[in-house]
């Protein structure tokens, strides 16, 4: 066991191979009887590392148990075949089916402390849109690794699956997964190549009214999808929004996420938009709010499903 | 004792001769009633006009004065943007500042505290827990929000009540650490209830929470507008019993005053003003301190021009804090309650060091 944890340090002989493992026991019994000290982190068995915050942190070389605190990135781990290495999500990480079977450590806002540190991960996988600043602080002053993923478009998405595949250390999976994501992903670009960009309101919420903005990953999925968002300039990736104005940008198709495991919030479009051209013409598009609101390979999903409700035309099937 | 009853005899006095010049204290307040309304439609129809979106001015105003029976060239959208948008939003701000400033000012006057504000002593706290409640479990009935949130206020006010009153009577000192143990009590109801909603809608119900005038149906626009008038009109026809329990309720209910009778009508209403619009809008604050409090330094402190005074001038308020909370950030929205908040604590600090 231990001398599998070895295996990526190549040493020359056997000699060297003993003293490595006498090495790594006697820092492994100091580490263990003096939990306060981290000096011996950066030497064996770790390595250093920037998320995607740009944060420098140490991380397991090999990582075997580890938490998610965002729906997106549960359903990353499960799609890179990394999944039974997972022994906390939160109650809000409900894709894939199996996720379900692992322990809850609370929701993405409110998460236990108590009992993240219980389960005695090596890291923990956050996400910058569940907001734990203060959170990711108390978690490293346990010694708890904490990888921030942090996606403002699909590229970033994309890249985060690259990386929480390296910590895990399944790069070829995830090089696989790229592959057919990219491939889905070109696919609807060529369909979508030649038709004219399709002017969308993207509503988040209709009371009050709130939309995405130029850092919701979501502005990204649009373009790609043949649209283009009337609000993809405003600062912010949440801001609440002016219903006159998003009247006065004439929207020609309004997005309502919804159906997904959020229930059925927001399936009507905001009163204020009642005479959009996109409503006259009776172009409203539900789409399930799970594909959408998740960086992560779903999101692919998110974008067949905007693609198709943006230009039916050209994906007759 | 001779001084103390004789200064006890002066006020009961001065509230004696406001009754017998009840008729030239009615012209007056028609009179101040009057410019200040007039200063309302000059406010509604100029905060019409500024908006995220631009309008053009000629056309907005011979519109408005239309009443959009002739659109004067604006286009269908403008026309939409004005009438179906701006306006309703500007009189529902009316309403809101009127009903909070209104329920401020009776207040202030039956617990004889300047304080006293329906935020301040958690009624609105109270209001929006019902509100929140008829939202997560009740979501079906539309009537059910303002009931409920009516229903949150009155409980709270009553149970804000109960706590101020000690064995000495109700101190000004009681009454606010009522008001903060009742609010500070609903909060964590709100927390509460907040995480038994979806994720996706704490974020609305934070912004909500604040005030917010962006979001509302049309049948709760005409109900919060009906409750404004109708309960100002209430508080106004009680402004004399109001003016004696200014005295203390004892002296009062010398007076001739049905002092419970009062009470229970300045509470019934206070709280309909409160729960209708905290229903439409959420807690915007500080409406029902400052404002009363201003009318009270420019036009004196005689309920029968304040409670009216204050109801133009809380709609005053809260339509000019909205439509900074509206543009300033365009197009991009803050929550009014922000304004008001930003506008009222300054001044809140101001009055408690003048005291």
């Amino acid at each position: 066991m231990l001398k599998r944890h070895l295996l990526p340090f190549q040493t020359s002989g056997a000699r060297r191979r003993v003293f490595t493992v006498l090495l790594c026991l006697g820092l492994l019994v100091a580490a263990c009887s003096k939990p306060n000290s981290n000096k011996t982190d950066s030497q064996l068995g770790f390595h250093q590392t920037i998320d995607e915050a740009g944060r420098t942190i140490t991380v397991p070389d090999t990582v075997t148990r580890f938490i998610s605190l965002a729906p997106s990135l549960t359903e990353i781990v499960y799609a890179i075949g990394a999944g039974e290495g997972l022994v906390g999500r939160t109650t809000y990480c409900t894709y894939p089916p199996e996720a379900q079977k692992v322990e809850a450590v609370g929701d993405t806002l409110k998460p236990s402390i108590e009992r993240i540190i219980a389960l005695r991960p090596q890291i923990v996988f956050v996400s910058t849109a569940s907001q734990l600043e203060a959170f990711t602080n108390e978690l490293e002053a346990h010694h708890i690794a904490v990888y921030v993923a942090d996606s403002h478009d699909l590229e970033g998405v994309f890249h985060s699956i690259e990386r929480v595949a390296e910590v895990l250390g399944k790069r070829t999976q995830a090089d696989e997964l790229l592959k057919q994501l990219r491939a889905r992903v070109s696919f609807v670009a060529e369909r979508v190549k030649s038709q004219p960009p399709v002017r969308v309101f993207y509503q988040v919420s209709d009371e009050p009214l709130y939309t995405i903005g130029r850092d919701a990953f979501i502005t990204d999925l649009i373009k790609r999808a043949g649209g283009v968002s009337v609000t993809a300039d405003i600062p912010g990736a949440w801001p609440k929004y002016s219903a006159e104005s998003a009247l006065a940008a004439k929207p020609e198709a309004i997005i309502l996420p919804t159906g997904g495991s959020m229930g059925n919030a927001n399936s009507n479009v905001a009163s204020a938009l009642k005479r959009s051209p996109a409503v006259i013409s009776g172009r409203v598009y539900k789409v399930n709010d799970d594909h959408l609101s998740r960086p992560g390979p779903r999101a692919v999903d998110g974008l067949e499903d905007l693609a198709r409700a943006l230009h039916p035309e050209v994906f007759t099937k | 004792m001779i001084t103390a009853r004789t200064s006890e005899i002066a006020p009961k006095d001065r509230a004696l001769r406001g009754i017998d010049g009840s008729r030239a204290t009615l012209k007056k307040t028609l009179l101040v009633c009057a410019i200040l309304f007039t200063a309302l439609v000059v406010v509604i129809i100029f905060m019409a006009l500024l908006g995220s979106e631009k309008l053009p001015t000629q056309a907005s105003l011979c519109a408005l004065f239309t009443f959009g029976k002739s659109s004067c060239g604006l286009t269908g959208d403008q026309d939409a943007i004005l009438f179906d948008i701006r306006l309703p939003r500007i009189l529902l701000g009316a309403a809101v500042g009127g009903s909070l400033a209104v329920a401020g000012a009776s207040y202030q006057s039956l617990l004889r505290n300047p304080l006293a504000e329906p935020y301040l002593l958690g009624i609105s706290n109270g209001a929006a827990v019902g509100t929140m409640i008829a939202l997560v479990f009740m979501g079906a009935y539309e009537w059910s929000r303002p009931l409920m949130a009516f229903s949150g206020a009155l409980i709270a006010t009553l149970v804000v009540y109960r706590l101020a009153q000690g064995r000495t009577g109700a101190t000004p000192e009681r009454l606010i650490l009522a008001g903060v143990i009742v609010t500070t009590f609903l909060s964590s109801a709100i927390v509460f209830v907040t995480t038994l909603m979806d994720a996706t809608r704490i974020r609305s119900f934070t912004f909500w929470l604040l005030g917010d005038l962006s979001g509302t149906t049309t049948k709760l626009l005409w109900l919060g507008l009906f409750i404004a008038i109708a309960g100002t009109i209430v508080l106004a026809a009680h402004a004399r019993s109001l003016n004696l329990l200014m005295l203390g309720e004892r002296d009062a209910f010398d007076l001739g005053v049905e002092v419970s009778r009062v009470r229970l009508v300045v509470f019934i209403v206070a709280s309909l003003l409160v729960g209708s619009s905290v229903a439409s809008s959420g807690s915007v604050g500080y409406v029902g301190l400052v404002v009363p409090h201003l009318v009270r330094l420019s036009l004196g402190s005689d309920n029968r021009i304040t409670v009216p005074a204050a109801a133009i001038c809380g709609a005053i308020f809260v339509v000019v804090a909205d439509t900074i909370a509206r543009t300033i950030i365009a197009p991009r929205e803050l929550p009014v309650g922000a304004i008001t908040a930003l506008i009222g604590a300054p001044l809140f600090v101001y009055l408690l060091r003048r005291r």
